[in-house]
């Protein structure tokens, strides 16, 4: 299952169905959420924009998580693929955090009233997209790309333990230095009809990243075998 | 061997004055303005310095071979590179904290916040020189502009603390706190970053 051919494999038997699954749950989410849910008593509905806010943040944070499991199993294991998968999830993870924070300041203006805050969980996000960026900047300065995969599953396993240090230290911070003007926590405390489109929402996020990280790796083993023998086998056979 | 060249201890030195007195001249002279800035100003200095020296560390040692010995011989690697830094630290470290005793002076510091401003760069610079050493490990023969994107989003906690620490001795509050917590992570940092630092180091000898 791990090696690259056997991926290829096994992988486009399931692309499709995974396509179609996390594309209509996606879909489905998001029509839900924006257009059949509830309208806020109180922000009207500008609060819709949660259904993109908070799935992409959420995993911003755990596509790092699930590339610092890959960066342990490369460097202990030397499993390549678990490499590649890294170097594949980078891109999306920071894709997800721009988009958390893109569309949380989009929300920020007409709640808050400007466009940025130096709140605590604002802060850690905008690290956090710091890190996915020297994280991808790292594996594109390596040529050898196994040598780069495991420079950044170093860097990947650096992070994850001072991401933690990272949250708390500005949490303090922030405790300390200005009392905190908003908490993003305080979102009323929700009612069921819009919470079921929120799951959802979160479901079909999960599904397009399994999805993009599919297509992603697929890209990315092509990419590297391509002067072994199953690369060109595999794409002579589908010509024909 | 460092201290044979002057270049090694003296530019971080410099570098880390001129960036302090730039402050005063783009912003304002005002005496209670500077002071309210003064923690951060000192702070960024002294981890842009602290990371513009120690993006070198390894590069030499690389070239003529020494690197290599650390890990023929029979102690263990992370121990040297541990002693490593901690020299480099030295040499590097140590004149940027007497300068910051002058820069606070300049920035019209209280003399009781001098205490926990030696005490908090003592710990947060050395936190630097091993999250440096990574970042020179990992780009060592490469661009310096690398190294110091890796490793500058990870020096933010030691930045907060650093600055928390002494700003909150300008108020007479207490500080200990924030000391700890740099000291925690230092304890952590010392074995992990040191080890991630040998594994940076053997990539380039794949």
């Amino acid at each position: 299952m791990g090696s690259p051919p056997l991926f290829f494999k096994w992988s486009s038997k399931i692309l499709p169905w995974l396509l179609f699954i996390s594309i209509t749950v996606f879909i489905a989410g998001l029509l839900w959420g924006l257009f059949y849910s509830p309208t806020d008593y109180k922000q009207g509905d500008v609060y819709r924009i949660i259904y993109i806010h908070v799935p992409s943040a959420i995993l911003g944070q755990s596509i790092f998580m699930f590339m610092a499991i890959c960066g342990f199993i490369t460097m202990v294991w030397r499993v390549k693929i678990s490499g590649m998968l890294l170097k594949s999830a980078a891109p999306i993870g920071a894709s997800f955090t721009l988009i958390a924070l893109l569309t949380g300041s989009i929300w920020g203006k007409p709640t808050w009233g400007t466009w940025w805050v130096w709140d605590a969980r604002l802060t850690s996000t905008l690290i956090l997209f710091f890190i996915y960026a020297a994280i991808i900047g790292l594996h594109s300065s390596i040529d050898n790309k196994t040598k780069a995969d495991r420079a950044i599953s170093i860097l990947s396993l650096a992070g994850i333990a001072i991401i933690p240090i990272i949250k708390k230290s500005v949490d303090w911070w922030q405790t300390l230095h200005q009392p905190s003007t908003f908490s993003l926590t305080s979102a009323p405390s929700m009612t069921p009809d819009m919470y079921q489109p929120l799951l959802l929402c979160f479901l079909g996020f999960y599904l397009i990243f399994a999805l993009l990280l599919t297509m992603n790796l697929r890209a990315e083993v092509v990419i590297r075998e391509k002067n072994r023998s199953w690369v060109s086998k595999q794409f002579l056979n589908l010509e024909r | 061997m460092a201290f044979r060249r002057s270049s090694t201890y003296i530019t971080p030195l410099i570098f880390f004055l001129i960036v302090i007195s730039f402050f005063p001249i783009a912003l304002s002279p005002d005496q209670d303005f500077l002071r309210s800035l003064a923690p951060g100003v000192i702070w960024i200095a002294a981890l842009l310095s602290s990371l513009l020296a120690i993006e070198t560390i390894f590069s030499e040692d690389f070239r003529d071979g020494t690197l290599d010995e650390f890990f023929i011989s029979n102690d263990p690697s992370f121990v040297l590179v541990f002693a490593k830094v901690l020299c480099h630290w030295l040499v590097t470290g140590f004149p940027i904290l007497l300068a910051s005793l002058i820069s606070s002076l300049i920035l019209y510091l209280p003399v009781s916040s001098l205490l926990p401003m030696i005490c908090s760069l003592i710990l947060g610079t050395f936190f630097m020189s091993l999250l440096g050493a990574i970042g020179a490990a990992l780009s060592l023969g490469k661009s310096a502009i690398l190294s110091a994107i890796i490793v500058l989003p990870f020096s933010i906690p030691t930045l907060l603390m650093g600055t928390a620490a002494v700003s909150s001795a300008i108020d007479y509050q207490d500080y200990s706190g924030f000391l700890l917590i740099m000291g925690a992570m230092l304890a952590i940092g010392v074995p992990g970053l040191c080890l991630l630092t040998v594994e940076a180091i053997l990539l380039n000898y794949e």
